[in-house]
């Protein structure tokens, strides 16, 4: 009886304990010794000459400019990629919700292709068309007799270049998912509303908006935090320039990473600092307005 | 009764799965620290060599022809002898290799001999965990004085001596003769004569540059250069600090002012180095300052007459050199045999030699500039003999462990520069500044 009762109590613990080890060994275990490397004028080779140096890479971190600059940029993207990828989906999504045509399904089909293309070709190819002399951009902006652009290859430009990737690729994936958000809203809410005479920019705003908040909400947290770990189209398009108009602060992370372990590890311990800071902003200030069924 | 007894089997064997997993998790970190007899995960995975041999691991950045030579050259190695199999293993390119070698040697498995970018030398020297080859140099009656001396500029560490020349390079002025003798120009042979000849050679229509005089990829190396050629140096020569002041606004201000006329082309960070040759071999530019690493590509391929030349001087005729060095780690359980290897491959005309002639780097020894078949080679493609010759002039001073990081920033005030006109002086006295804090540490 008392053996029922011990194993009643240890069970959940037990059967959480797997992925409680893989959490420990994998996230807990390493944030801890990012931030102790944090402390360290670490020496990669040679474990011996590693300095403990207390919080002077954290002293180095906020003197320097290019560290403003990186987190300065991290946040235009970020907003700019938000904003846009947010109104641009639910543009889409709204359009695509109103009628089940063909081509609605086409334009469906055809939005969401570029998510499952990997975001490397997608850099590469995007490189290709955006080059100044012979790409495709230039060339179409030039027949329409156009101003051109130097995109990538000027420090006014780049960042703009690398944001609208970013927006074309994920535009499509948020899109569904407002779709799928607008689709579940009951019609009788919207028959009970057009027989009250509700305008159509009212019936978006009283009862679309509230009814699809919490997959809005998904689509922010999860936007804002990938957008503030942007790496990959920066890596390949623009390496961080030109003149450090595209580095962001993941990217300022991985400049250090062999050079200045210490260092590249306080930028991380910030960065995490950041998106807590913002998460929780986010919860404190949007969740009441969320509407949950 | 029945649920529960499914429900203990699926925790018993979680549990069991667990605990198996804490045992290798336990294992590993304990084998690869203390595992003197560990073979390290290359040998593993190679083919296990015949018995009696010993297995001496290789690695290196060579890929694509340049990864063809070098097996070549392996294989040619293990065929000559039965005592020894050396098994090379491509790591990526160089800062990769480097890279992996940071891993590796606090690991304990990295291998006895690797290919290291010449600038990475001093990071791992002043580590202490690369070996000195002096003894063994001396063991197989050899000395430094076997090699050129404008190879030599930093292998040498407290005393040590870490590293030896393998595949290097230095940087040349490739040109267009063709395009250059329809203007009836000159070869320049200094910087006021490459201003001019440059300028001469831009083509602009409506407002557009359709040629471009001169040009070069997007590196540290370059300025670099210039900076030697003004009797500058990137380092002063206690490692306190930098080395030039006025030198380098000369030679950034001498560049801003062939980039506004179009004199100079000077191309974007990523993949500068394809985009400037090809412009070169599609003649949209008549000259470029580049390694001697890129003769091949142009020897022989392209329609005009294609020479390469002295770079420039200023008041001296002066390079960088690059590519990379061997070493051989201090850890190596078998440097006995890997000393074997390493001394056949600076003697035996079917190492080293023959990858350099296969390869187009510069040779590294004098027994090899003295070779017939080198002179052969310098007959046919008399573009390779001037690199050689230009040795004579190699000045190498980012003699430094903080050059990796200082290189960094070093970009990031020519990308302010080149790319978006910051003012030349005050940029380079921020580098500055921010150098010597890095040098310091």
């Amino acid at each position: 009886m008392n053996n029922t009762t011990r194993w009643d109590t240890l069970r959940p613990y037990v059967m959480i304990l797997p992925a409680m080890l893989a959490i420990l060994c994998f996230v807990i275990y390493p944030v801890f010794y990012l931030l102790k490397l944090s402390f360290y004028r670490y020496n990669l080779l040679n474990k011996a000459k590693s300095k403990f140096i207390g919080l002077d890479n954290y002293k180095q971190l906020f003197s320097k400019d290019e560290f403003y600059v990186a987190l300065n940029n991290t946040l235009i993207y970020t907003v700019t990629v938000v904003l846009l990828t947010i109104v641009i989906a639910l543009l889409l999504a709204l359009l695509i919700n109103r009628k089940k045509t063909r081509f609605n399904a086409f334009l469906q089909a055809g939005i969401f292709t570029p998510h499952i293309i990997s975001i490397v070709s997608i850099a590469l190819v995007w490189m290709l068309l955006m080059e100044p002399n012979f790409g495709i951009l230039n060339y179409v902006l030039k027949t329409f007799g156009l101003p051109t652009s130097k995109w990538l290859q000027s420090s006014s430009t780049s960042m703009l270049s690398v944001i609208l990737v970013s927006v074309w690729h994920n535009v499509g994936y948020y899109a569904l998912i407002l779709l799928a958000a607008l689709q579940s809203v009951p019609p009788t809410i919207y028959e009970a509303a057009a027989l009250d005479n509700a305008s159509r920019f009212k019936t978006f705003y009283k009862i679309t908006l509230p009814m699809i908040s919490p997959q809005l909400f998904f689509v922010l947290i999860i936007m804002t935090i990938g957008s503030f770990k942007v790496f990959d189209t920066v890596r390949i398009m623009t390496g961080g320039g030109p003149n450090n108009s595209t580095s962001t602060l993941v990217y300022h992370i991985y400049e250090y990473r062999s050079n200045n372990l210490g260092y590249a590890s306080a930028t991380g311990i910030i960065l995490m600092v950041i998106i807590a800071i913002l998460t929780f902003v986010y919860f404190r200030v949007l969740a009441n307005k969320v509407h949950y069924q | 009764m029945k649920k529960k007894s499914v429900g203990m089997m699926v925790i018993l064997s979680l549990l069991i799965s667990m605990l198996a997993a804490c045992a290798s998790n336990n294992n590993t970190p304990e084998n690869t620290a203390g595992g003197k007899e560990t073979p390290s995960p290359s040998a593993v995975e190679s083919k296990t060599p015949a018995a009696g041999k010993t297995t001496v691991n290789f690695w290196h950045s060579m890929s694509g022809n340049n990864g063809e030579y070098i097996d070549k050259m392996i294989k040619a190695y293990n065929a000559s002898q039965d005592k020894v199999e050396v098994i090379g293993t491509f790591q990526g390119n160089y800062q990769e290799t480097l890279t992996k070698l940071q891993q590796a040697v606090p690991a304990k498995t990295a291998p006895d001999i690797s290919m290291l970018e010449r600038a990475f030398v001093p990071l791992l020297a002043e580590a202490e965990v690369l070996a000195d080859l002096n003894p063994l140099l001396a063991s197989t009656g050899m000395s430094e004085d076997d090699f050129l001396p404008g190879l030599l500029g930093n292998v040498k560490f407290n005393g040590q001596l870490n590293a030896l020349p393998f595949n290097r390079s230095t940087p040349l002025l490739h040109i267009n003769k063709t395009m250059l003798d329809e203007k009836g120009l000159k070869i320049p042979t200094t910087w006021e004569e490459l201003e001019t000849v440059a300028n001469a050679l831009v083509i602009k229509e409506n407002g557009e540059y359709k040629r471009y005089g001169y040009t070069m990829p997007y590196a540290s190396w370059y300025p670099i250069a210039m900076i030697v050629q003004q009797k500058g140096a990137f380092f002063n020569e206690e490692g306190t600090g930098m080395g030039f002041d006025q030198e380098g606004v000369a030679a950034f201000e001498f560049l801003k002012k062939m980039q506004s006329t179009g004199a100079l082309y000077y191309p974007p960070a990523q993949d500068s180095g394809n985009i400037v040759n090809g412009m070169f071999a599609s003649g949209q530019v008549g000259m470029m300052m580049e390694s001697t690493g890129v003769i091949g590509r142009h020897a022989g391929v392209v329609d005009f007459e294609y020479v390469t030349a002295y770079l420039p001087m200023k008041e001296q005729y002066g390079a960088p050199t690059g590519g990379a060095n061997l070493v051989m780690f201090e850890d190596s359980k078998n440097k006995e045999a890997a000393w074997d290897f390493m001394n056949w491959v600076f003697n035996d005309p079917q190492g080293g030699q023959q990858f350099i002639l296969d390869s187009g780097y510069v040779p590294f020894t004098k027994k090899m500039v003295e070779s017939a078949e080198m002179k052969a080679q310098w007959e046919q493609v008399p573009a390779r003999k001037v690199a050689f010759e230009q040795l004579a002039h190699a000045i190498d001073t980012n003699n430094h462990a903080a050059f990796a990081a200082v290189d960094q920033i070093f970009l990031k005030a020519t990308e302010a520069i080149m790319y978006d006109n910051a003012d030349i002086a005050s940029t380079l006295n921020g580098f500055k500044k921010e150098a010597e804090a890095l040098m310091k540490e």
